[in-house]
């Protein structure tokens, strides 16, 4: 076909030969990082090894739904934090998906005041950090209860300073304890990734919602129905649609906010992570356990809102 | 001299592409195009009309035969490919005009970045075509404020402000509402008229009967009869032709 | 009267189960702002804000040499009226005469109720009738500008943004501030500029690779995105913190304050990438291949024809990364940097203001939403400029 092309001009060669630079450049920066990583980890004493995980964490946890205490091992000390993780993530997302569908449907609401307030609660959270809603949540709400003695008493349940009640609390020797216990750490930081969650939720909903074409709205009242049943029975399946894909992100996010817990003073997996990592010094090893926990943690939910998904779609069909 | 003896401007050689899930879709194509002739392409839908045309700038690649255009090879060399680039214009049949930009702007851009021409010189030439198609008024609005065929005219308008020796359609009034189709091939006409050289995919009857030097039909890949306008609508030699003709009239 | 009447009854009383939620908002709502009012009058003790607003804006930086920030002031108001009035042009719609009075009553009161100097409230009186004065200047002039200008005036924060850290860090013939004493709402503002400006170029170059052609660009792309975007911020500033001593070379430390700005760039650089992306997959293929059929060659069709296209449906998303990058710099508290939060923080532990949680928190939390806010709002009105220029083809 002609006389041979030169590298510089040839149409196929020329991409292969900028990703081979690319590569190249890509694979010198990294031998030189890991390079880099290996001499001076090795001049502290601290290349990568997993021993240290079996030797005792010699600190406690605030709490843990598993028993222990600083003679356990870190690896215990670890797990117990991404057992604290997943339970305030698990109630966290039922949490934030009620309050946010809540939100959502009462942004469409024919009574003014509630709309406006729906509204309202969405521009104050979504404006303001997290972090300064946790931090409000435990230091001047759930710090300021009373103590013991003085209990908010409500049938069923008693939130005081040392936590809430539920399920037949009892005072025993001038403490409260019942079978379900929670800490105000638990509390503080579950209310406030819910209200903040719950916000940005309203907004998926209500976009959702405002997704459905009106004239489904109009034949649905033509038919006679009454506004509630309309959203129910009508909208809320076809808005899921678009709703589902965009709780994923959401979740994802609520999941990886809970890493601020130690601003509650909540035992997370990452509060457990960073005082490990203070006391022992083994930085690449306990970046790598907590990051690849949580893409663990994502690739789950990511997983059953697919699943989500596809029981959604199916329903239409 | 006559058509026949004319050199071509474009000569296609036993041209074959497959697509990257096997299909076949130009099955050796042979074509001459002369300078300043007119050849219009018809062919049902999926016969490889369209993607024939679009080799003929670069725009798709070929893995059999040869293609030279205007003298220059199309090869896998990227400095070939851009001088083809800069003779042949194309139109398409979406307009493709950039919306961030003028009508101007539009016109300008390439001739300025591309020819490394003087901006000024440039837009003297981009309103002197604007005029010529009749758009002259629209010079300073955005495309999404014209209609479906002031679009199209300024898409040709921006083709010719590069100057080319090629103007390649894509059937260009295949998406315009039936008013507007007219003013369209009126400036092709024009065009035609005044010596371009022009290869139309369309399914424009009238325009091919009327501007045609020569007609192309292609199926499956293949072309399968070459004639004048006159010869091809009224007496087609080969079978698939006639079946062709008898459901598009 | 009546036709109020009559709104109003039927938004609020429509049916008996509107009307009993109507009323029970109401009582929640009086109570509510009259406890709050009742404590914020009454209980809180404001004398810790007034103590502390030279360390909450300033942190420790060094007395003589403030000045230098009043000029950086200067400048970013400067900036900020030239924006302002190039957006707008000529005239003063409602809107902008609402925020010019709000913000001249904003910068007149709030030095008067923090008890600053006089020198200083005038300053800031100075300020915002320099703010103004450009927006006004400007706006008066817009008709006349060069069309060059118009399109090249986003330059202007970059520009800003070099002179101010050199005015802040120190530079020849200035002396040099180290960063450890840089606090308080300068630290986050110098932390949330330097992500802001770096992680656009950065993002939209990874945009450019993830919708490459080319294997190794595209696959390297989606691996730093997605292993950014499943991890939590303060993870990855944690790591900045510590890995980054075992993996530089021995002697290289950089200070705390410029790891983190780095943590915080990479991080919001991949979630930029992902708002460009989708502004790229929504320019028409044709697009590209008008350009290449005209002869432009591939940067030449990224600059000029896809990425001006591809921007401007990203707007409103890229400005919600702005936001979130803004309210991420809150996360630096965490690991001892002594931002906004960290100062406050650290005020509140002083014994002298034990307890005043509620004030501070209170005073940090209206100055982050105001902030966002007026983000928000002018993104929108960007968006609504944007939109009036008819851009649309209609095929």
């Amino acid at each position: 076909m002609g006389a041979p092309v030169p590298w510089w001009r040839h149409r196929r060669l020329l991409p292969w030969l900028v990703q081979g630079v690319a590569g190249l450049g890509l694979l010198v920066l990294t031998a030189a990082v890991v390079t880099n990583l290996v001499r001076n980890l090795s001049h502290a004493g601290m290349l990568l090894s997993w021993r240290w995980l079996g030797t005792p964490a010699g600190f406690d946890l605030g709490e843990s739904l598993i028993p222990f205490d600083a003679s356990k091992p870190y690896w215990l000390a670890l797990v117990s934090g991404l057992l604290n993780t997943l339970r305030v993530v698990a109630a966290g997302l039922v949490g934030s998906t009620l309050v946010g569908t809540a939100v959502g449907v009462a942004s469409f609401s024919s009574n003014i005041l509630l709309q406006r307030l729906a509204r309202l609660y969405v521009a104050l959270i979504r404006n303001s950090p997290l972090l300064m809603q946790l931090l409000f949540w435990y230091f001047i709400v759930f710090l300021s209860l009373p103590a013991d003695q003085a209990a908010i008493q409500l049938p069923g349940l008693v939130l005081c300073r040392s936590g809430l009640y539920l399920i037949q609390p009892h005072l025993h020797l001038g403490q409260w304890q019942a079978h379900l216990q929670l800490s105000i750490e638990f509390m503080a930081l579950f209310t406030g990734l819910v209200i903040y969650s719950g916000a940005f939720i309203a907004e998926v909903v209500r976009g959702g919602i405002a997704s459905v074409p009106q004239g489904q709205w109009e034949a649905a009242r033509a038919l006679g129905l009454k506004p509630p049943q309309i959203l129910r029975t009508i909208v809320l399946p076809q808005a899921l649609r678009v709703i589902v894909p965009g709780l994923n992100n959401q979740y994802i996010s609520l999941a990886k906010n809970s890493s601020l817990a130690l601003a509650c003073g909540y035992s997370d997996l990452y509060s457990v992570a960073e005082t490990s990592l203070n006391q022992t010094g083994r930085a690449v090893e306990v970046v790598l356990l907590v990051l690849g926990s949580y893409l663990l943690i994502d690739l789950l939910i990511s997983a059953l809102m697919n699943g989500l998904n596809a029981f959604v779609q199916i329903k239409e069909r | 001299m006559t058509l026949a003896e004319r050199p071509a401007l474009i000569s296609v050689r036993d041209v074959h592409k497959w697509y990257a899930n096997g299909h076949h879709v130009l099955r050796g194509v042979d074509l001459d195009v002369a300078q300043a002739e007119v050849v219009v392409i018809m062919g049902p839908s999926g016969s490889g009309k369209s993607t024939l045309l679009r080799t003929f700038n670069g725009l798709e690649e070929i893995q059999q035969g040869r293609i030279v255009i205007d003298g220059i090879e199309l090869s896998d060399d990227l400095r070939q490919i851009d001088a083809v680039r800069r003779e042949v214009g194309m139109v398409f049949q979406q307009f493709n005009l950039f919306p961030h930009l003028t009508v101007l702007d539009n016109l300008v851009l390439a001739p300025v970045l591309v020819r490394g021409r003087h901006k000024d010189a440039v837009r003297q030439q981009a309103l002197e075509l604007l005029e010529r198609v009749g758009i002259h008024e629209q010079a300073h609005k955005f495309p999404g404020q014209l209609s479906g065929g002031q679009q199209q005219r300024v898409a040709i308008a921006r083709s010719l402000c590069m100057e080319p020796r090629i103007l390649l359609f894509d059937e260009p009034t295949s998406a315009l509402d039936p008013e507007m189709v007219q003013e369209v091939l009126q400036v092709m006409q024009g065009l035609a008229r005044g010596g371009m050289t022009m290869v139309v995919v369309t399914h424009e009857l009238r325009f091919a009967r009327q501007v045609a030097d020569r007609v192309v039909l292609m199926a499956d890949g293949m072309v399968v009869e070459v004639a004048p306008p006159e010869q091809f609508f009224t007496s087609p030699q080969h079978p698939r032709s006639q079946q062709f003709l008898s459901q598009i009239s | 009267m009546t036709a109020l009447w009559r709104a109003l009854r039927r938004g609020l009383f429509a049916n008996p189960l509107d009307g009993l939620i109507t009323i029970a908002l109401l009582l929640l709502l009086g109570h509510g702002i009259r406890a709050l009012v009742h404590w914020a009058v009454h209980q809180a003790q404001w004398t810790v804000i007034k103590a502390n607003s030279t360390l909450l804006a300033l942190g420790r930086y060094p007395e003589p040499d403030r000045w230098r920030l009043w000029l950086v002031l200067a400048l970013l108001c400067s900036a900020s009226g030239l924006s302002w009035g190039l957006l707008r042009g000529p005239g003063w719609p409602r809107p902008d005469r609402i925020s010019a009075t709000a913000l001249s009553l904003l910068a007149g009161l709030l030095p008067l109720a923090l008890d600053l100097e006089p020198r200083v409230r005038w300053s800031w009186l100075a300020l915002a009738a320099l703010l103004l004065i450009w927006r006004w200047a400007v706006g008066h002039c817009r008709p006349a500008l060069p069309p060059w200008l118009l399109r090249c005036w986003p330059l202007i924060w970059p520009l800003v943004y070099l002179l101010g850290m050199a005015l802040i860090a120190g530079c020849p013939g200035l002396k040099p501030v180290p960063p450890t004493l840089w606090g308080g709402l300068l630290l986050t503002l110098v932390e949330a500029c330097f992500a802001w400006l770096m992680c656009f170029p950065l993002g939209v170059l990874l945009a450019l690779c993830r919708r490459s052609d080319l294997p190794l660009l595209r696959w390297g792309a989606v691996v730093y995105i997605e292993l950014i975007r499943g991890a939590p911020l303060i993870t990855l500033l944690f790591l900045g913190q510590n890995m980054l001593g075992f993996v530089l070379p021995g002697g290289l430390s950089p200070d705390r304050v410029w790891r983190a700005a780095w943590v915080l760039t990479l991080f919001a650089a991949a979630y930029v990438a992902e708002a460009v992306r989708a502004g790229l997959a929504s320019v028409p293929r044709g697009q590209i291949e008008a350009a290449r059929a005209l002869g432009l060659n591939p940067l030449q069709t990224q600059a000029r024809v896809v990425l001006p296209q591809a921007l401007k449906v990203a707007l409103p998303s890229l400005v919600g990364q702005f936001i979130t990058l803004f309210q991420d710099t809150t996360l630096l508290s965490l690991i001892g940097l002594m931002d906004l939060l960290g100062t406050a923080r650290s005020v509140l532990a002083n014994p002298q203001f034990l307890g005043r949680n509620a004030e501070v928190y209170l005073v940090l939390a209206v100055l982050f939403w105001s902030c966002c806010t007026a983000l928000a709002l002018g993104s929108r009105a960007l968006e609504r400029r944007l939109r009036h220029e008819p851009s649309a083809t209609q095929p």
